[in-house]
């Protein structure tokens, strides 16, 4: 079973603001919503701040959570209205089907792995420096650096690459000329980022302003889908893209197109 | 006056940092009027056509036309102090016998000019014709001959100035087409409210209309330009705002429409 829960956060309690500061804060609270072995399963969380004023927590689990401890630190335990709305996913994954399309919304960390950066930190500098101290036999196979992408165009690009391999495409722009007289040679695929940031943060209790910092960039991707492979795309909903989904990114959401 | 059918409209979208449109300026003091003159938007399509200065522009002031003040602007003095660069003095105005121009006595050294412009004003102008002459000009607009300019060459229009060529009354055009003005001057139209409907002034060439205008072109030529008188008359338009009405009954829910909800399509 899938469970999809959306939650009310209230900004200007205390608990809240930590967690809306820090990911790792707020993945530490997503975790214990889930009475079992978190660890063991893939749990994806997103913050959807269209309204600053009013946050929603997203949070897709493998078994059935409990958000008390959210609602009574950082929510509106005594008003009105649901709290948090939990519902069953396997409704919306029975309905997919190749063909179908979709709005979308999805924030997630697009990288790209390199030997060899342009500038290096001062950390990549001492590991290359430590593997160039060792003999070339006893050097071992050591992995690439992973770079957030930082401009839009990258991260763009970095998203479209890789939409097949999810099992959807983005369907072209049907443009209707708001402008008369502007004319579009060629049609640009159905998507946008509406947000980017840079988030760097540390463990929330302690002051650690070394080497367990965390940097990452994120973009958040809107726009249309077509699924084009259900399996392929029923496993992306639930494992979610790309890295850094500890710290909300990668959950993949679907709504219908809203009509003109 | 034509059916409709047989009539088709023109479209023209006038909006840019700075506009101009003389038509009684004499010498130094080059004025504005608070709309574009029937002189300076025939020029203009004159230009898109690639007309040379003297040719007939009889075409294009048979057409009537009709100017909505989307975005009234302000207006802008430009002083101006021209002098000759070598210190001499200025020329007289006339010239003798001889036909020499003599300097000014005493001697003048500089001219006191001033320009009035319409800044960050925007205008919907409809031109009524035979749709053949509406559809030549629309594709001129589209690819002018020559650069287009809103009442002076300082004065670039920004894009897109064709706002369409329905087949309709000049006035239904005027009426139908969505309001242009930008987010601030909407600002500062409602002032905080939120009206359905928003009333546009309109002039109109009428042959029964109580004013007249003394700017219709008989030839831009250099050395003979006149100007013929054409009667107009002012009325409003209504344009949607955007805003609902305040009679109609609300719909949906109270809960704001969010971004995206992945719940609607959960059932939940």
């Amino acid at each position: 079973m899938t469970y999809l829960s959306r939650i009310r956060i209230n900004p200007l309690r205390a608990q809240s603001r930590k967690l809306l500061a820090n990911p790792r804060a707020m993945h530490s609270a997503v975790l214990h919503g889930v009475p079992g072995d978190a660890t063991g399963e893939r749990i994806l969380w997103r913050l959807d701040t269209d309204n600053p004023h009013r946050p929603l927590l997203y949070a897709l689990t493998q078994t059935k959570p409990d958000w008390s401890h959210l609602i009574e630190n950082a929510g509106w335990p005594g008003a009105d209205g649901e709290h948090a709305d939990i519902a069953d996913y396997r409704r919306l994954l029975d309905k997919l089907d190749s063909g179908h399309r979709y709005a979308f919304r999805v924030t997630a960390s697009p990288v790209q792995n390199t030997k060899t950066p342009l500038k290096s930190t001062a950390a990549q500098v001492a590991r290359a420096e430590a593997q160039a101290q060792q003999a070339e036999a006893q050097r071992p196979r050591t992995r690439s650096l992973r770079l957030g992408h930082r401009t839009a165009a990258a991260q763009l690009s970095w998203f479209l690459d890789r939409t097949q391999k999810w099992g959807f495409q983005i369907p072209s722009t049907e443009f209707e000329p708001q402008l008369p007289g502007i004319e579009l040679d060629e049609s640009a695929p159905e998507i946008l980022i509406s947000a980017r940031q840079r988030l760097n943060f540390g463990h929330p209790d302690r002051d650690n302003m070394g080497r367990s910092r965390v940097t990452i960039h994120t973009a958040t991707f809107e726009g249309h889908l077509e699924i084009t492979d259900r399996e392929r795309f029923t496993a992306t909903l639930l494992a979610g893209i790309g890295p850094s989904k500890a710290y909300g990114c990668g959950l993949l959401t679907l709504a219908p197109i809203p009509s003109a | 006056m034509t059916a409709s059918t047989d009539t088709s409209i023109l479209l023209l979208r006038l909006a840019a940092p700075l506009q101009s449109w003389g038509e009684n300026s004499k010498f130094n003091r080059r004025e504005t009027r608070t709309e574009p003159t029937k002189s300076g938007v025939v020029g203009l399509l004159a230009a898109a056509l690639g007309l040379e200065r003297g040719a007939d522009l009889s075409t294009l002031t048979g057409l009537a036309m009709g100017v909505r003040t989307d975005q009234p602007g302000t207006l802008l003095r430009d002083f101006h102090t021209v002098s000759d660069y070598r210190g001499q003095p200025l020329k007289q105005s006339g010239v003798n016998a001889k036909g020499i121009q003599r300097p000014t006595t005493p001697a003048k050294y500089t001219h006191v000019t001033h320009r009035y412009y319409l800044q960050d004003a925007a205008f919907l102008v409809g031109l009524a014709g035979p749709p053949d002459t509406v559809r030549e000009l629309a594709a001129a607009v589209k690819r002018p001959a020559f650069p287009l300019a809103l009442g002076r060459r300082s004065c670039p229009p920004t894009q897109p100035i064709l706002a369409g060529t329905p087949a309709s009354e000049l006035l239904t055009a005027l009426s139908s087409h969505p309001w242009q003005a930008n987010t601030a001057a909407r600002a500062g139209h409602l002032r905080g409210t939120k009206p359905a409907f928003v009333h546009l002034p309109v002039t109109i060439d009428d042959p029964a209309g109580g004013e007249t205008r003394q700017d219709v072109p008989i030839t831009f030529g250099l050395h003979d330009r006149r100007y013929m008188q054409r009667r107009v008359r002012h009325t409003t338009v209504q344009i949607p705002t955007g805003f609902p009405e305040p009679d109609a009954a609300e719909t949906g829910s109270s809960v704001p429409p969010v971004g995206h909800d992945p719940f609607s399509l959960l059932d939940w």
